[in-house]
């Protein structure tokens, strides 16, 4: 009983971190895969009396990743379907050059307004209309509500290592002992360790279990049919493979840096 | 004879230095030697003995405790010199959440012996120490004197060159403190141990040649 107390003591502020550290990987993922999906549909319409290269737009500004000319005749059609007698290659000849285009990235609204700025600073660009409002009053929800997980997942991880240390007290005093008289015989330090170190690669292996799977439930059983369009469509998201390395690299490291901590303040003291 | 032991204007002390215990002492002990050390309360016949195995640095002077100078130790060498000794403590110092077997066989755990020869030898030492029956109790299941015979039979499990005994029978009866004493001497002459008891009292009946130090005023001065 004494026993899995003390496991459960470790375990539990270890799972606390692990589950953190995966929601803060998944909300990364999810804002990242966001962040794409705006940038992808974000474009910038330019009216410009000259003719313009990608490379004369690169040159106004490196944001900007992709130029798309407009088809004139197309746009000419549209006007010509409203006028009796208007001929198309009069109306070609009136039109100015119309350009879409699409950033590297899904810039801040103060980036994009000095984009705007720079294009209409140019000679021959007559208008430029910037779209994707719409997007900027849910992107700005997903980052506060991002930033209100990461405070809490950051509050969580720093009672749950309080807890490690409390119990890394637990395991100084109840060791103590054992590990001085070891040491009086010459055992190193990671054998005088051995008995900490297996109990808390055995409870970083069982936390990390123990998240890997809730989170692989989520992605493979509650995302198809959780209804959450993002979730739906990139189940991924929830996670990830190498997800299950990186929590049990971190469980691994707190136990070790735990441990050495118990072994180093057990050690004799030369006087 | 090569010494195991070598002393020369040895000063010990705590505090950083402040509180010195032993002072100027010089003395050898050689190979195969049975020494007894006595003194009275606070002397420092412990503190020399915590010299010997390494956890006191000596302030001034040399120790050298088989050919290692004790002041200049590093803590791998430190190790590797306690892996050769046995040491006794009158409060035994046995881990009480081991078995009286695995206590005596720390000694070889440390080393990294086979399990077959911890067990051969965990038998061979219990059997001397007359506790074969208590192998599988705990240190906390047995009488003192039970106990210190568990301490002596972890002392002996490597054959050490070096047997330190601080007390051995100071909490013991007679007939315990007797059995210990004829451990120690059979470990002297028979495996040929060195062997440096700390001790209030010499026993009236010892049978074999020893020599006797006594720590007075700072000093250690051989009387026998």
């Amino acid at each position: 009983m004494k026993s899995v107390k003390d496991h459960l003591m470790f375990l539990l502020p270890l799972l606390a971190i692990l589950l953190g550290v995966e929601f803060f990987l998944v909300f990364d993922r999810v804002t990242k895969n966001y962040e794409e999906k705006l940038r992808q549909s974000y474009s910038i319409l330019v009216v410009s009396e000259k003719v313009m290269s990608p490379k004369d737009f690169r040159r106004i500004d490196p944001h900007i990743a992709r130029t798309d000319p407009i088809d004139k005749k197309t746009i000419a059609k549209e006007i010509a379907r409203g006028m009796q007698n208007a001929a198309d290659a009069e109306i070609l000849a009136a039109l100015p050059h119309f350009y879409n285009l699409h950033l590297d990235r899904y810039l801040s609204r103060s980036d994009v307004e000095k984009i705007r700025k720079k294009l209409l600073a140019v000679k021959g660009i007559k208008k430029v209309e910037t779209f994707g409002e719409n997007h900027r009053a849910k992107y700005n929800l997903f980052i506060f509500l991002k930033i209100i997980f990461w405070s809490f997942a950051g509050l969580m991880s720093l009672v749950s290592i309080f807890l490690v240390m409390k119990q890394m007290e637990v395991w100084q005093l109840a060791h103590r002992e054992r590990m001085q008289i070891m040491e009086i015989f010459g055992a190193p330090m990671l054998l005088r360790s051995g008995v900490l170190f297996r109990m808390g690669i055995v409870d970083a292996l069982l936390a990390t279990g123990i998240a890997v799977s809730l989170f692989a439930v989520l992605r493979y059983y509650y995302a198809p049919i959780s209804g959450i369009e993002i979730l739906m469509d990139r189940q991924a998201l929830l996670f990830e493979p190498r997800d299950a390395a990186i929590l049990a690299g971190i469980a691994l490291a707190i136990v070790i840096v735990a441990v050495l901590n118990v072994a180093i303040k057990s050690r004799e003291r030369q006087e | 004879m090569a010494n195991v032991i070598a002393a020369s204007k040895l000063t010990l002390a705590y505090d950083n230095g402040r509180k010195e215990i032993i002072k100027n002492a010089s003395f050898n002990v050689r190979k195969g030697e049975f020494v007894f050390i006595t003194g009275p309360s606070g002397s420092g016949k412990s503190t020399l003995l915590k010299a010997l195995y390494g956890a006191l640095r000596p302030k001034e002077g040399t120790l050298t405790v088989g050919g290692l100078d004790m002041g200049r130790i590093g803590r791998g060498k430190l190790q590797e010199l306690r892996t050769h000794l046995g040491i006794i403590f009158q409060d035994y110092k046995l881990i009480n959440e081991w078995t009286v077997e695995k206590n005596v066989v720390l000694p070889l755990i440390i080393a990294g012996y086979s399990i077959d020869i911890q067990q051969t030898q965990a038998k061979k030492l219990l059997r001397h120490v007359k506790l074969t029956e208590q192998a599988d109790r705990y240190p906390l299941e047995l009488s003192g004197g039970e106990q210190q015979r568990v301490g002596v039979a972890r002392a002996l499990s490597k054959n050490p060159f070096l047997i330190l005994a601080d007390e051995p029978t100071g909490n013991l009866d007679e007939y315990s403190s007797n059995v210990i004493w004829d451990l120690m001497e059979n470990a002297c002459d028979q495996l040929g141990s060195t062997v440096v008891v700390v001790t209030h009292r010499i026993p009236t009946m010892f049978n074999i040649p020893y020599r006797h130090f006594i720590i007075e005023s700072k000093g250690i001065y051989e009387v026998r």
